[in-house]
């Protein structure tokens, strides 16, 4: 049998077992049923039985040597503070003292129902909607990902990055590279030279994700940038945004997908809480505490 | 040939071997597996090949994306990092040096 279902659900619950993540073991399976597909052998034949191959993918995916990075950072000041955040619109109480600490290498997650003040808190984060209490103190350069708007129906992808990158101090080419590469990461090989308004909805998305990027902020705000992705774009999408962590960037995206959660280093759920007192938001939950 | 000790000194250089074949480009698993077989190296199992993979990939040897072919699912795609270059020099030299020694020392006993 060459693509033996059975060993590869096997696979999966033995991997799920020893705890990898789910992203994870898309991966695995991806790979190894890939490589069924190619060599046409039967699985136990080409990996063994699926708890031996799981431990050694287990094995093989521990903790990397040198994850040192994080403690270095730390001691520095973080790269996004808010502090307090209120919001009212008219008389109702928006956001509620919400606070937000982001360091270099970090990722935080903004959660919470519909129309809870996602996209506002993070509008006032990135500093174009003013907060009635509270206040933002950002270190360094911001890219800002708003819910769509940010690119225009008559350029190409290529002009959009000679433009944005021109705003940023990056010359033509490094600008047209940059993006290129970019959208490479995003599972957007070769970027077509038409006009922004014929790009699919999801690919248009990436663009947006791209221009926030180009240039390398210092501090990433996204609200909900993955809309219109396939699969492997969503999966790249969060590749990419621990990629930008580890490189030192402070990241916050805000989305409504829970199953990403793991990616994040601290989690912020807006959500009002049926217990708490009218209008009283912001729970904070640090890493290991978050909802599942 | 000895099976079992020949898949022991291949667990010990398999790494170098498939970064060896990232430095010349891009490529996924099973042609990785065809090419080692093709350099005489025996057949890699999957279950060997893979978490050679990972490990490389874990420490940051080598680097990853996801690629669809012609045919067929979408594969994973490895290239070699500047690091994983730089391992493969260090590694090349210092292997060269041990196998010159064990070769010297089995020289006098070969027929």
């Amino acid at each position: 049998m060459i693509d033996d279902p059975d060993w590869l659900d096997v696979l999966a619950g033995e991997l799920r077992l020893r705890g990898l993540p789910e992203d994870q073991v898309t991966r695995v399976l991806g790979e190894t049923r890939a490589h069924l597909w190619d060599a046409g052998e039967d699985p136990a034949r080409a990996f063994g039985t699926p708890s031996a191959y799981a431990a050694a993918v287990h094995e093989s995916l521990g903790t990397p040597p040198i994850p040192a990075r994080r403690k270095v950072v730390r001691a520095e000041a973080p790269r996004l503070q808010a502090t307090g955040i209120g919001k009212r619109h008219g008389r109702h109480r928006l956001l509620h003292d919400v606070d937000l600490t982001v360091h270099a290498g970090e990722v935080a997650a903004i959660v919470g129902a519909n129309g809870c003040g996602k996209s506002t808190f993070l509008r006032i984060c990135a500093g174009v909607e003013r907060a009635h209490a509270g206040r933002v103190v950002v270190r360094g350069s911001i890219g800002y990902c708003p819910q769509g708007g940010g690119t225009s129906d008559f350029l190409t992808p290529d002009e959009h990055f000679v433009l944005v990158g021109a705003g940023r101090g990056l010359g033509r080419d490094r600008s047209r590279g940059a993006g290129r590469a970019l959208a490479e990461h995003l599972w957007w090989p070769r970027p077509a030279p038409i006009a922004a308004a014929r790009l699919s909805g999801g690919t248009r998305q990436k663009l947006e994700v791209i221009l926030t990027a180009l240039g390398d902020p210092d501090v990433l705000l996204l609200d909900e940038p993955y809309q219109g992705f396939d699969r492997d774009s969503y999966m790249y999408f969060w590749d990419r945004v621990r990629e930008w962590a580890n490189e030192g960037r402070a990241i916050v995206v805000v989305t409504h997908l829970l199953d990403r959660l793991e990616r994040a280093d601290t989690v912020v759920d807006l959500t009002p809480s049926p217990h708490a007192a009218p209008g009283v938001r912001g729970r904070h939950h640090p890493k290991g505490t978050q909802p599942r | 040939m000895n099976a079992e000790r020949h898949s022991q000194w291949l667990r010990g250089v398999l790494d170098l071997c498939v970064l060896s074949l990232l430095a010349d480009g891009e490529s996924y698993g099973y042609r990785l597996a065809q090419a080692l077989e093709a350099a005489g190296l025996g057949t890699i199992r999957g279950g060997t090949l893979y978490p050679v993979l990972l490990r490389l990939e874990r420490d940051g040897l080598i680097s990853s994306r996801w690629g669809v072919g012609d045919a067929g699912p979408a594969r994973k795609y490895y290239r070699s990092t500047p690091l994983g270059e730089g391992e493969l020099r260090a590694a090349a030299d210092e292997w060269s040096v041990f196998a010159a020694r064990v070769g010297t020392m089995l020289e006098g006993v070969r027929q």
